[in-house]
């Protein structure tokens, strides 16, 4: 099993190193909009709830423009019946969740610091600041992942997935949006609670997605 | 090598929404034994094999692979047969070498370079399956099947976009495993047909 999932992520690799389309589109992304919002602020002081919400609509919206394609790709370039024969779903579902889960790390290591950077943000606990952020990352990339299988199958999957994936995901930028807040601004230490949150939320979404991707996957 | 793999085919139905594609399918064949399906375009025979490989769900019916007496489980069989479509496209970015090494269950580099000059792929080895023509892509598709020496395999118009030169390699290879092989052929194609030992045509077991 260790070795397929292997297999699949080097494959999965390969391609993209060679096409670089998703890495592309997501860090180009990623870097034009937190420069854009750096100088559309010009300097103002803004609250750490804001600052808050404006790290994770640049996280937020760089990831969906490059996590869904991992899955779309196989459609559109009609591999996903080759993908099929040599791997067992489980396989191709774990290498999928570890490709976008490393893909969305770099995105959001990529974002943070250069945010920090450019709004001149310094956080306060900054522990509890880079925990938020894997902690997210991780909730967000394990539901893009079933969503990204799951619309790869429909018509018009790009738009599709980032509408559908909104609602999903609003108690997840909720939460990460509160605990960067309170990161950022000092004073009574952030909950640690809701980052168990975070990640037991990822536990679930991963372990239902884990039981639920063959169905998926396997053309009716 | 295999010489005791069989697969058996009970009744298998397939239907798309409302639409019958076919209905209570039937057949076995053991190691030794070449089996084609043919019938009219559309009558279900690539489908067929994608239910026997396992990527699509039949309506009804049942599939069991054995090895000896002993049945092949489901999340097992990947590993057993080998199986070819023109609706299987290895991946455009990787070489042919990569696509093998990738289908395959840990093959050595020699062997994958074996069947590359085998099948005339050689000389192109470090180019991307993108830049293959039809026929090169085809044969790098027999090569996947092919490779493990699987004990069943599964073959959906395994000529199509062959030259001469491809086809008589095809059909000296298919000669040469059959003995240990369990192979199924969905095909139109008369020298196809002429290989296999036993067969049906899907459209009249429908009437």
């Amino acid at each position: 099993m260790q070795s397929r999932i292997f297999k699949n992520l080097r494959k999965d690799f390969l391609i993209e190193f060679r096409n670089r389309s998703a890495v592309n589109i997501s860090f180009a992304f990623a870097g034009i909009t937190t420069l854009s919002v750096s100088l559309a602020c010009g300097g103002a002081t803004l609250s750490p709830q804001i600052h808050s919400v404006l790290l994770w609509i640049i996280i937020f919206f760089s990831g969906m423009s490059g996590l869904s394609h991992i899955f779309i790709r196989e459609e559109e370039e009609r591999t996903s019946l080759f993908l099929a024969l040599h791997s067992d779903p489980e396989n191709i579902y774990l290498s999928k969740l570890v490709f976008n889960i490393i893909l969305f790390s770099c995105i959001t290591a990529l974002v943070t610091p250069l945010y920090l950077f450019f709004m001149q943000v310094v956080p306060a606990y900054t522990v509890y600041f880079i925990l938020t952020a894997a902690s997210g990352s991780l909730a967000i990339s394990s539901i893009t992942t079933i969503l990204g299988a799951m619309v790869a199958k429909a018509e018009s999957r790009s738009s599709l997935f980032t509408v559908i994936s909104f609602p999903v995901m609003i108690p997840v930028l909720w939460i990460s949006i509160k605990l960067t807040s309170d990161s950022i601004e000092g004073g009574a230490p952030p909950e640690l609670r809701s980052l168990l949150f975070l990640l037991a939320f990822s536990g679930v979404i991963i372990s239902v997605s884990y039981l639920a991707f063959k169905f998926i996957w396997t053309e009716q | 090598m295999h010489k005791n793999y069989s697969l058996h085919i009970n009744k298998i139905s397939k239907r798309f929404r409302k639409q019958l594609l076919f209905r209570d399918i039937s057949f076995s064949a053991e190691t030794g034994e070449s089996y084609f399906i043919t019938g009219p375009n559309g009558s279900g025979k690539s489908t067929m094999l994608q239910i026997i490989a396992g990527v699509q769900k039949s309506t009804a019916g049942e599939i069991f692979f054995s090895r000896g007496k002993k049945e092949i489980p489901a999340g097992e069989r990947f590993s057993h047969f080998g199986f070819t479509s023109p609706a299987v496209n290895p991946y455009d970015m990787l070489t042919a070498a990569e696509n093998i090494r990738f289908a395959s269950s840990g093959v050595k580099d020699e062997q994958i370079d074996e069947m590359l000059s085998l099948f005339g792929l050689y000389p192109h080895r470090s180019k991307h399956v993108g830049l293959y023509s039809s026929g090169m892509k085809q044969r790098v598709r027999l090569i996947i099947a092919m490779i493990d020496s699987p004990g069943i395999l599964l073959l959906d118009e395994p000529s199509s976009n062959l030259d001469s030169a491809g086809k008589d390699i095809l059909f000296s290879e298919i000669e040469r495993i059959r003995k240990d092989t369990v192979i199924v052929i969905a095909t139109n194609e008369h020298d196809e047909i002429k290989l296999c030992t036993k067969g049906i045509d899907i459209a009249e077991q429908n009437l």
